[in-house]
């Protein structure tokens, strides 16, 4: 952890065995407040079991995830693909959500995440029948139901058109400046991890490489004289191996 | 326990707001419900068969002071029966092409058999091998139909054997088995021996009518023990006799059986796929994720998908049973013991659904899954022949559901001690199914 700041949540020594395999190694990460960490890696690096293990979606075989005394322990979860009702509408989905997590007025916080979300057009929709940015939104928009300090972001630019990719980082980055959440979310995209987190992981075979800024993966093992954003893909490939 | 209220209102919701489902769910309980009363209704009419008559003597039987011709047999027949009277040819050709279910035939000479009293006459009959369950019900009224003129037949005979007894007896003309005559009596004959030793006494011949007094208790020991003959005679003729009791009116086993059938098809369809259906749900539409991150326990998910199902699987029920109480004759009352009847059922189906819907990994695989493993076992609770069978039905909710339905139905004074143990039954089959599940969908959840 490169970070001084007091971690809000923290997974330590974390692992997960699927049988005779090995998902996650051993891995030790921790968030901070108002901060944005990306998990990087290739597939089946074990990022989304991370992701889960954390969410409290799946318990890890060994390590323990634990939060700061003082901390409001709550978690928002993204999972990769939309976790909705698709025959609900997004109203309801939010109603049905806020009850769950037993929100003190819960018709009235889904009102409230529907203006946050900007879907107050899509309000009496169903889900099936949004569009993938704006189903996504509204995925986003029920991982914060239940008032979480950390939200958990599973691939959630993955399929989405640029200037959907645009908007949901928006609302991303005025959620982890005005409300303080701290943020870790799995990508693909190199330049998406360089332009929106503080801090990387990057998980290699179920194994924590690297844990540190895009400055420092670059420093360690990038190229000199390209774009950040060049150079730390660059670098990323040099860690984790290029694509055969 | 408030989550999963809130998912139950969620699921009702999605019920209702889905009126294609809708329609199904109770459209398809009311198809099979009429589809079994029609093929109730063709179990009950009266079968065709051709009557073949190859004694063409047009004669006819005396026995006692009764006469019987073969009409007389026809006409006792078509109580039973749908009688065509046919030639042999077309009588064959009708049952080949299904217009009779089973051919009669009369051979020639019966009635000479019936009146000699010597042979026994023999009718021949040959059912249709096309639909085996209506011949075996046709055979059984035929020989139902010759039992009790047998029976008839027979307390023809002793009456009239009676008769021959009394005459005996008393005395008189005599016409039995075509013979005629006047006798004496036991009665009369006693007088005149005793008349005849009086009068040898009086001839001072006493000797000689003393010698005949082995001939006078033979007299007296005969009548006395044919005095009995009428009651021995008449236990003869009916040794056993049956006694049913009369079926109270709207409890025919027959239909109460197909209803009870009908109604443990359709709830145990829509009990178990709905509740298969709506668990797999919550993965199919990845809601399970947000679920299973404390949200709601595995034990309060898969409680609410049972509980779910019982109360649609009940509601059911309870329309299915209006309509029957309303357009049928069936007794279907004890509203009070088919409420708690139907939710201890439509607990048992979801327990049994959701195990299905815990461990599928997609609705579509739920639901074939389900259908594939309930279809057999719900026709194994119908039909509970072999100690096999018996034992698997009781294991799973079907069997104990089908007996509890039928139980309301046919018997007009059940026991609730009865009754109320085979709700427990389902109740603690629905708890162990959902334990299950609940054990299933963890497992699942970690994988």
């Amino acid at each position: 952890m490169s970070s001084t700041t007091p971690s809000l949540l923290r997974g330590a020594g974390l692992s997960k065995r699927f049988r005779d395999v090995a998902a996650l190694d051993d891995v030790t990460i921790a968030l901070q407040q108002g901060t944005a960490v990306a998990l990087l890696g290739p597939n089946g690096a074990g990022k989304t079991t991370l992701l889960r293990i954390l969410a409290g979606a799946s318990s890890p075989s060994a390590g323990s995830v634990s939060w700061e005394a003082t901390a409001v322990s709550g978690v928002g979860w993204v999972p990769h693909a939309p976790a909705v009702y698709r025959r609900l509408t997004a109203r309801e989905n939010l109603r049905l959500f806020a009850a769950l997590e037993s929100a003190p007025q819960p018709d009235l916080f889904a009102e409230e995440l529907l203006t946050r979300a900007d879907l107050t057009r899509y309000c009496d929709t169903r889900a099936g029948e949004l569009s993938t940015g704006t189903l996504q939104r509204l995925n986003l928009a029920i991982a914060l139901a239940g008032r979480p300090s950390v939200l958990l972001l599973d691939e959630p630019t993955a399929t989405l058109s640029p200037d959907q990719v645009r908007r949901l980082w928006t609302w991303l980055d005025e959620l982890r400046r005005d409300d303080g959440l701290a943020v870790l979310f799995s990508t693909q995209s190199v330049d998406e991890a360089v332009r929106h987190a503080e801090r990387m992981v990057v998980l290699n075979a179920g194994r924590s490489v690297f844990d540190g800024t895009a400055a420092a993966l670059i420093d360690a093992y990038g190229t000199a004289g390209v774009s950040e954003t060049d150079a730390a893909e660059a670098a990323f490939l040099n860690l984790v191996g290029a694509p055969a | 326990m408030t989550g999963a209220l809130h998912l139950l209102r969620k699921d009702l919701r999605l019920l209702l707001r889905g009126r294609g489902l809708l329609a199904i769910l109770i459209g398809y309980p009311l198809v099979v419900a009429a589809l079994v009363t029609i093929a109730l209704q063709s179990g009950e009419r009266r079968p065709a068969i051709a009557f073949v008559n190859l004694d063409t003597g047009n004669r006819t039987v005396r026995v006692g002071d009764r006469r019987l011709s073969v009409a007389d047999y026809e006409q006792r027949l078509a109580n039973d029966v749908d009688v065509k009277r046919l030639a042999p040819t077309a009588a064959a050709a009708a049952l080949e092409d299904g217009r009779v279910s089973a051919v009669l035939t009369l051979p020639q000479g019966f009635i000479s058999d019936l009146q000699s009293g010597i042979r026994s006459p023999e009718i021949g009959l040959q059912v249709s091998r096309r639909s085996p369950i209506e011949a075996q019900s046709i055979s059984r009224r035929l020989e139902a139909a010759v039992f009790g003129l047998n029976q008839e037949l027979a307390g023809t005979y002793v009456t009239q054997t009676l008769d021959l007894v009394r005459i005996i007896v008393e005395g008189g003309d005599i016409a039995v088995f075509s013979r005629s005559g006047s006798i004496l009596g036991l009665k009369r004959s006693e007088v005149l021996v005793r008349q005849l030793q009086a009068v040898l006494v009086g001839q001072g011949q006493r000797l000689l009518a003393n010698r005949m007094d082995p001939l006078l208790n033979f007299i007296v020991e005969a009548g006395v023990n044919l005095d009995l003959a009428d009651a021995a005679a008449t236990a003869i003729s009916r040794p056993i006799t049956l006694k049913v009791p009369p079926t109270p009116p709207g409890r025919e086993p027959l239909s109460a059986f197909g209803f009870a059938g009908a109604l443990l098809v359709s709830l145990a369809l829509v009990g178990v796929l709905l509740s298969a259906a709506a668990l797999s749900a919550e993965r199919e539409d990845n809601t399970l994720v947000r679920l299973r991150r404390g949200l709601i326990r595995p034990e309060a998910l898969v409680g609410e998908k049972v509980l779910f199902a019982a109360i649609v699987s009940a509601a059911i029920g309870l329309v299915l049973l209006v309509v029957v109480a309303l357009g049928t004759s069936l007794a279907v009352d004890r509203w009070a013991l088919w409420v708690p009847t139907l939710l201890a059922a439509g607990l048992a189906f979801g327990g049994f659904g959701v195990l299905i819907g815990a461990a599928a990994r997609e609705t579509r695989g739920a639901l074939l899954a389900a259908l594939m493993l309930a279809l057999p076992l719900i026709f194994l609770g119908l039909f509970t022949e072999s100690r096999i069978a018996s034992a698997i039905s009781q294991a799973v909710p079907f069997g104990p559901a089908f007996r509890s339905f039928q139980t309301l139905l046919v018997d007009p004074s059940v026991s609730s001690s009865g009754l109320w143990l085979r709700l427990g039954q389902l109740v603690l089959l629905a708890a162990v199914l959902t334990g299950g599940a609940a054990l299933v969908l963890r497992r699942r959840s970690e994988s």
